[in-house]
């Protein structure tokens, strides 16, 4: 053997020694996420971070990623039994209160570095208790080639309005502008059943499966129309607010304007429905957009606005990070949560594919998604999240359970209404 | 130490682990789950405190879980009842020879080998109204249907069972029949007796032990359903297909509420437990008939 390789090899032998020294002294954070675009993007991240600063910070994170359809479920009995095996969990504007107890206060955030209504969406009797990774919410999406159509069918378009709704209504081409009037009676103008030469078979695709998610989708209709699941801290459902807007997906359930399949429907299937031109409208999530605008039948013709009402309201939640209250780690977690918190950290994120909450990346990223354009207009103006209480959660999904009937038309808002109302009393206490 | 004496501590030092096992899986869970039932143990709640009866009492008081409960049995008589059905005749049809038999034993082994919740992220898209297959041929010989429309949804859901376990009814029931002794048959056959007599008065009666064990593990299995329905309908509309499993997993992990689902899996136990004899019993009936 040369004295060269010899020593090329004590070179390396000392590398690695020097690096496990080093490694040694770091503190290793562990924290939770779910795979996905989330978890990819957040993997570079953290690559960037045990690359760089994680050195000055003496601080090494590790990413575990749980299974997208149970890590919180996976969270709850970690919490739950007071484990210390994660110095990180991943919580959400809607989970926020549930997990509070078992989180500490993420101290230092700068909160003008995000949209209003993500960051506040994670405060919890006053207290920051996670920091904001993505923003989700809601857009009317509707094929701009189709609604393009319905002023040179005015006519028509009233006929059926008439008919099918019985009301008197005319052709606003401009869905920024809708009601849900506008909304349903379009819809049913893009229905086969009523006009046989509509190029889709639907004019409407509504997830309306049994699902908390569906439940915010709907939030949108009654914020929309003024309502709210609370007033003076009482359920406020049993009201004509509430019951108008399970009318407006019972009207669009029985009158056929969507899918019979529609009540096992969420996400995906709404995707499906109008990728493959068999619906013209639906209130779908930000995320979708990615894919509709360059896939399917709305692949180029792809509007967006806010959902529709007399004072158009959209869902805002943050996916986010927290620190756990047992962690043994909290100075180490600490480091990291600050570093998360920073713009280049944020960039780097959103470079990897992920959608911080942070305006300021946003602005950078419209070029190649000009939905974060409205994105960051929407949260702003029209964005509204649900207090972040203990049963926030509990409320979605109960919703759901006690609501889907209607959605899907088996129920009338009058016979459930009460039942609404009560499923949240029952949660309050 | 007599003999007698040391046998008896043989069997206890040689069943030994088998006892640490089933305490540390099945009596410390057990024993953990009966605590939680009589606890408030909420997610939204720092602290776990005793509450009696308190989950009892709101479980049997909660529309929802009977409705579960009417779907779960409802459901799962009607899946085993067919599987058992159809899984008998095709080890009866197996049970002959007859070309590309090795072939297709394999293929209907295939969907036992998927996990149900493969199986139904796979339906979701085969099924689908827009995108799937299934519907598309429909559409091509004139039936315009929605597998997932609410008239629809059960017999959707029960050919996915089907499809999923009528294999294991099949395995089952095969196993059995290839061990049945010949000679009867061939008797059988000697004084005349038809197919049709052969089934009834032969192959049954002789089978009905094994059949039977058959129904009662496919019923316990039906009953515990979760991840099919679950990914197909999410139990809705509403809780129209809900089945037990899926309340108790929504009363802990969506509800936060471990005390309540604790006290419904118990209340499942106690349900169905007094089945365990009868298939013991049965089980025993036939290992004795061998």
């Amino acid at each position: 053997m040369s004295i060269k390789r010899v020593m090329t090899n004590l070179a390396m032998a000392a590398m690695i020694c020097v690096g496990g020294l080093l490694s040694a002294q770091n503190t290793t954070v562990t924290m939770v996420l779910w795979p996905g675009p989330e978890g990819d993007a957040m993997q570079k991240v953290v690559d960037g971070y045990n690359a760089g600063q994680g050195l000055q910070d003496k601080v090494n994170v590790k990413m575990m990623l749980l299974s997208r359809d149970n890590t919180f479920a996976k969270e709850a009995t970690l919490m739950k039994s007071r484990s210390k095996e994660y110095d990180i969990y991943f919580t959400a504007s809607y989970l926020v209160g549930q997990h509070a107890p078992y989180l500490a206060e993420v101290k230092g955030v700068d909160k003008s570095l995000y949209l209003k209504a993500s960051v506040d969406s994670l405060v919890v009797k006053g207290q920051q208790m996670a920091l904001p990774l993505d923003t989700s919410l809601h857009f009317l999406y509707y094929r701009k080639d189709l609604i393009a159509t319905l002023p040179a069918n005015a006519d028509k378009y009233s006929a059926i309005a008439k008919s099918v709704l019985g009301k008197d209504l005319k052709p606003n081409p401009n869905p920024d502008t809708w009601t849900w009037d506008d909304a349903l009676a379009t819809a049913a103008f893009f229905t086969k059943k009523y006009n046989p030469d509509s190029p889709t078979k639907y004019g409407y695709a509504l997830p309306a499966k049994n699902l908390l998610y569906n439940t915010m989708i709907w939030n949108d209709v009654l914020w929309g129309l003024g309502g709210n699941w609370l007033k003076n801290g009482k359920p406020n459902l049993d009201t004509p607010t509430g019951r108008a807007a399970m009318d407006v997906y019972y009207t669009i359930s029985t009158k056929g304007l969507t899918s019979p399949e529609s009540s096992a429907w969420e996400y995906a299937e709404t995707n499906a429905a109008l990728e493959s031109g068999n619906a013209a409208l639906a209130i779908q999530w930000n995320a979708a957009y990615a894919e509709l605008n360059v896939t399917g039948s709305t692949k180029g013709e792809l509007g967006i606005t806010t959902p529709p009402g007399t004072g158009q309201r959209t869902h805002v939640h943050a996916l986010a990070v927290a620190l756990n209250k047992f962690s043994t780690k909290q100075a180490a977690s600490a480091k990291w949560m600050a570093y998360l918190a920073t713009a280049p950290a944020m960039k780097a994120y959103a470079d990897a594919g992920g959608v911080p909450s942070m305006p300021s990346i946003l602005k950078e990223m419209i070029p190649e998604n000009p939905s974060f354009a409205n994105l960051i207009e929407y949260a702003g103006k029209y964005g509204y999240s649900e207090s972040a209480g203990p049963r926030e959660f509990d409320i979605y999904a109960s919703l759901a359970e006690v609501l889907s009937p209607v959605w899907v038309g088996q129920m009338t808002s009058a016979e459930t209404s009460k039942a609404a109302d009560l499923a949240i009393a029952k949660l309050q206490n | 130490m007599t003999l007698m004496n040391e046998r008896k501590i043989a069997s206890w030092v040689l069943s030994a682990p088998l006892l640490i096992m089933l305490a540390a899986l099945l009596a410390w869970p057990l024993v953990l789950g009966v605590q939680t039932a009589f606890s408030r143990d909420r997610l939204s709640e720092f602290e776990i405190t005793a509450s009696g009866f308190d989950n009892f009492v709101n479980l049997v008081s909660t529309p929802n879980f009977w409705t579960s409960l009417g779907f779960t049995i409802g459901y799962a008589l009607t899946v085993t009842s067919i599987e058992l059905l159809l899984g008998f005749a095709l080890a009866l049809l197996f049970d002959r020879k007859f070309p590309a038999k090795k072939l297709l034993f394999s293929l209907i082994l295939v969907p036992i080998m998927i996990a149900p919740a493969l199986l139904a992220v796979m339906f979701r898209l085969i099924l689908n109204e827009n995108i799937g297959v299934v519907p598309g041929l429909l559409k091509l010989v004139g039936l315009d249907v929605s597998l997932f429309a609410q008239g629809s949804i059960f017999a959707t859901l029960t050919v996915l069972d089907l499809i999923e376990y009528t294999a294991f009814a099949f395995l089952l029931c095969y196993s059995s029949l290839q061990s049945m002794p010949k000679e009867v048959y061939e008797s059988a056959a000697i004084d005349g007796a038809s197919s049709v007599q052969t089934l009834f008065r032969i192959t049954l009666p002789i089978l009905r032990a094994s059949l039977f064990i058959v129904f009662l593990l496919r019923l316990l299995d039906s009953l515990r359903t979760f991840d099919l329905i679950y990914i197909m309908t999410g139990g809705g509309p509403g809780t129209s297909t809900q089945t037990v499993g899926i309340y108790i997993y929504k009363a802990a992990f969506v509800y936060g509420d471990f005390g309540l689902a604790s006290a419904a899996a118990v209340v499942i136990v106690v349900l169905l437990v007094p089945f365990m004899p009868t298939i013991i019993r049965q089980f025993n009936i036939q290992g004795a008939a061998k």
